[in-house]
Formats: structure tokens, sequence, C-alpha cells
């Protein structure tokens, strides 16, 4: 993926930390800059903060220093701040996270009749075509829980997919699938790594992580340890401890 | 095999009932025996008439059911209010605003700690002359504060229920905190909170006759000035007594059709 190009900064994370109240310290002095249609991945242990980071950059958690700017703007006390990143950062859940008391259909317009206030013509115009990008048009009104892992995953996707988000974040949106299902999902998140979406992606899918990825960060214990183009991270790490991880994962 | 085991446990239903009805109608017998002997002398055809009576063919209903009417009034009316005192205060009590949490937690306090009975005398002589509001809502007041705590516990734990990634999902589509309440845990929580607040009906409708205390004429207000009056005692009691539990056992069975129906499915 070479010839991509990217545009200018669109997250700017600077010297962020979080200690939750139990005294875990989950990020430390974290920095980095995000361009546009970047693809970055994040990597680590379990425990290492990539959860707490994702969190972090649409104000579900907390920081306790340091800056956050999503395009432009900063994530302050200011609450319409806070609400506009919150819309222009969508993210999909290790656990689907769906509403199980609405259809297919319905969980992908709430939001967007509720917060971007189209009309309900136009939210299902929109879920159908998402519906169709992801490759489940025919499920529009079953409820969740009749549909299986990945299929959910996927209309998770669209449902993230129909509020427009500048920036998209997956926080291990294929580790509660059934191998199987696996591909399927990361199908639809290549493609939309190829149509030019911003994504932050935190995985253990080390194949999709060395295809698609632009960049890819190595942390632990809440910092950096090592950070690359997934062609140096996978061929020539240079910490012991980012070898060593891979050599575990691989 | 199984269908052994079945007929077995139909046969300890039909003893249970059997062993059921056996004592009901032995106790039953044994007071209305024991009554007797101490020289009661049952008057049950003096009963109706302050049921209903009809005069030239028009029903006139006696205090009795006037005092039903009233019951059923003050328990429909406290039992909207006690709903919305809950719902508020579990809300205030989930809040971020640490003003909301201490105001919920005084009224909380307040009427779980102090006996009913206390807290419809306070409403009748302190409040209701400040707000210059009647006998029956004074009563309505009390009785839907005091209920609305209980209330308040029930949403509380429905709401805390719901998933916490159902909050999370919908903070991140840009949800405001009321459209996420409205849309998304509400609607959730409402399966588990049915029943037990249908039960919180059963509850008001017994409370009810404490109200009887500030005058307010509702059933058991009128089964003592009756008794006092005639001294049918037993008869009118019994009456009453059939009454509220035909009240109660209908809702009773209400909440356990709820039950089954919205049963939580996990
Ligand atoms: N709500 C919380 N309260 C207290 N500690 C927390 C909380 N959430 C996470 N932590 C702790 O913060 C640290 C970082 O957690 P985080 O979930 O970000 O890690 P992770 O890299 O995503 O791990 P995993 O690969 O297991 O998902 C861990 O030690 C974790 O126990
Ligand atoms: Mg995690």
């Amino acid at each position: 993926m070479s010839a991509k190009e990217f545009g200018d900064y669109i997250i700017n994370v600077d010297g962020i930390g979080k200690t939750f109240t139990n005294g875990v310290v989950a990020l430390k002095d974290f920095s980095t800059n995000i361009r546009r249609s970047e693809v970055v991945v994040l990597i680590g242990p379990s425990g290492s903060g990539k959860s707490t980071f994702l969190r972090c950059l649409n104000g579900l958690e907390e920081i306790d220093t340091g800056t956050i700017t999503i395009d432009g703007i900063p994530l302050d006390d200011n609450k319409k701040n806070r609400l506009e990143i919150r819309k222009e950062v969508g993210m999909v859940f290790q656990h689907f996270n769906l509403f199980p008391h609405l259809t297919v259909l319905r969980n992908i317009t709430l939001a967007q009749m509720l917060v971007r206030k189209r009309t309900k013509n136009d939210a299902q115009d929109e879920a159908m075509q998402l519906l169709k990008k992801v490759g489940i048009s025919d499920k529009v009104d079953a409820f969740p829980s009749q549909l299986s892992g990945g299929q959910q995953q996927r209309v998770a996707i669209a449902r993230a997919l129909a509020m427009k988000p500048k920036v998209m974040m997956f926080d291990e949106a294929t580790s509660a699938l059934d191998p199987e299902m696996i591909g399927e999902v990361l199908e639809v998140m290549k493609d939309l790594a190829i149509e030019g979406m911003t994504m932050v992606v935190v995985t253990h899918e080390m194949g999709f992580a060395r295809e698609v990825s632009d960049w890819v960060i190595f942390m632990e214990d809440g910092m950096k340890v090592e950070e690359g183009t997934a062609d140096h991270f996978f061929t020539e790490p240079k910490m012991d401890r980012t070898k060593l991880f891979l050599s575990q994962i691989l | 095999m199984l269908n052994s085991t079945y007929r077995f446990v139909k046969r300890m239903h039909i003893f249970d009932i059997s062993a059921y009805l056996f004592l009901m109608v032995g106790g039953l017998f044994l007071l209305i025996k024991g009554a007797e002997d101490q020289g009661y002398y049952w008057q049950w055809f003096r009963i109706p008439k302050y049921l209903y009576q009809i005069d030239e063919g028009r029903f006139i209903a006696g205090p009795i059911l006037k005092g039903l009417k009233i019951t059923l009034n003050l328990t429909w009316i406290s039992l909207i209010l006690t709903y919305i005192i809950g719902l508020v205060t579990a809300l205030m009590r989930l809040s971020n605003s640490l003003l909301a949490r201490g105001i919920a937690r005084v009224y909380l306090e307040i009427t779980r700690n102090t006996p009913l009975l206390v807290q419809i005398f306070f409403m009748y002589f302190v409040v209701a002359p400040i707000l210059d509001i009647d006998r029956f809502f004074a009563g309505v007041l009390a009785l839907s504060l005091f209920e609305g705590s209980y209330a308040s516990e029930i949403y509380r734990s429905g709401i805390v229920a719901v998933n916490k990634g159902q909050w999370e999902a919908s903070y991140t589509l840009g949800l405001s905190t009321y459209q996420n309440y409205r849309y998304i845990i509400l609607p959730q929580a409402i399966r588990r909170i049915l029943p037990p607040l249908t039960s919180q009906a059963v509850s008001l409708i017994k409370d009810s006759s404490l109200v009887s205390v500030i005058a307010i004429y509702e059933m058991t207000m009128q089964a003592n000035e009756i008794a006092s009056e005639t001294f049918l005692v037993f008869e009118i009691f019994f009456t009453i007594a059939a009454i509220y539990l035909a009240l109660t056992i209908t809702l009773s069975q209400i909440v356990a059709y709820f039950e089954k129906r919205y049963r939580v499915v996990s």
C-alpha cells in the first residue's frame, strides 16, 4: 500500500496519561499524530493500554494529562466539542454492542435520525446502502440475536459508518468471532481502508496489520515501545521487547 | 421414567391443594365455632345493605362500596405518582450531578427510615396546610412518596443491569443522555422491572388502608365506622378482607403474567 496519499494530520495526541481510580496506570506520556486516510494498527500484550487509548480518543475515558485534538477540535470540557468528536469518531467493539431490542435497520437508522437529524427515508436509504456494502442486505428486519457473530459485527460497522465519521476505531473487532467468520469482517475493514478511511485498529490479526496498515505502534505498560511502517515492523524490529512479542504471536 | 415423575409431581399438587383446602375450611370452622362459643351471634344477613341497596330498582352503593371506590382512587393516583417519583429518583441517583444525587439520597433515607404512619401524619398536619391541599391528596402524596422510594430501587437495579456496552455504543454514536435512556436503556430495562413495578400496586392497595388515620373515608375507615356502630365486627372485617384479597390476588395474577411474558432471556 505504498501509493497511498495521506492528507494533513487529523488526530493529534500529545503526552496523554491515564491512571484509573484503582491506581492502575494505563497510559503514560503517550503521543502520536495520525494523518487523514492513514491506517494505524496498535499491538501489544494484554493490559498494555490499547483499549484505553482508543477509549480516550473519543472521550469514553477521561485523560488526566496531555491533549487530544481531532480534526482541529480539542477534546476538552466543552460539551459541544465532545459531541462533535463523538459524531466524527466511529467505534466498533469486540462484543458488537448492537441494540438487542431493535431490528438491524433500526440499529442503523436510530442515531442518524436522532443525532444527524436525517429524515427517516434518507436514513433508511443510507442503511440499505451500507448493508449492501457489508454484504447482509437480506437481514434488515432481523434482530441482532438472530444473526451470527460475523453478521452482527458487520451490522455494527454499518451502524458506525452511517454517522459518516471521519475516523473509525476498531477494538479487537474480530476477537470474539469464530475463526470462520473473521475473514468476512476483516474484508469489510480492508475495503474501508482502501476507500481512504482514517482508521485506528487494535488487533491480534498480524496478517491484517501487515497487509493493510500504514503505521504500526507496539505498546507496553501504557507506553509506546516502537513504531514504524508495517514493513519495518515485521521484518526488522529494533527493540528486543518487540522481537520477543512478535516471536510469541506470529 | 419422565412420565412417572410427571405423574408423581401432579399427585403432589393434588395433595398440596387438598391439604390447603382442608386447613382453610378447618380454620374457618374453628373461628366461627370459637366466636359462637363466646356468645357471638352471626348476623351475615345485615351485611349486604352496607355494600349496596336497591331502592325502587335503582342501585345505591353502600358505605363499603363507596369506601372501595376511594381506596381504588387512592391506589391508582398514588401508583402513577409512585412510578414517576421512582423513575425520577432513580435517574437522579444515577446522574453525574452531586446535587441531584444528594437530594435523592436524603429523600430515600427519610422515607425508608420513618414509619409510613408518621409520614402520613406529617403530610396531613404539616405539609398539607402549607401546600393548601385536602386530606385526600395529602394521603396520595404520603403514599406515593413512600412507595416511590421502593420503586426507585426497582428502576435503578433494572437500569444498571443493562449491559455497559449499550451505554458505550450509544455514547459513541452521539446520543444525548435523554436519548440514550429513552431509546436504548429504558426499553431494555422495562422487561426486568415491569413485574416488580406491578407488585407495587399490591403494596399500595394494602398501605392505602393506613390513610384512614387522617379520616379519609376509604374502605378500612368505612369498615371501622360500621363496626363501631353495629358491633358486626367479624362480618364487616371478613367482608373487606375478602375484597382486599380479591383485588390483590387479581393484581398478582397480572404480575405473574408479565413475569412469564417478559421473562428475560440472555
Ligand atoms: N475501568 C477500569 N478500571 C480500572 N482499571 C482498568 C479499567 N480499564 C482498564 N484497566 C486497566 O488498565 C490497563 C490497560 O487496560 P486496557 O484494557 O487498555 O488494555 P489492553 O491493551 O486493551 O488489553 P487487552 O489486550 O487485554 O484488551 C490494564 O491493567 C487494565 O486492568
Ligand atoms: Mg483491550
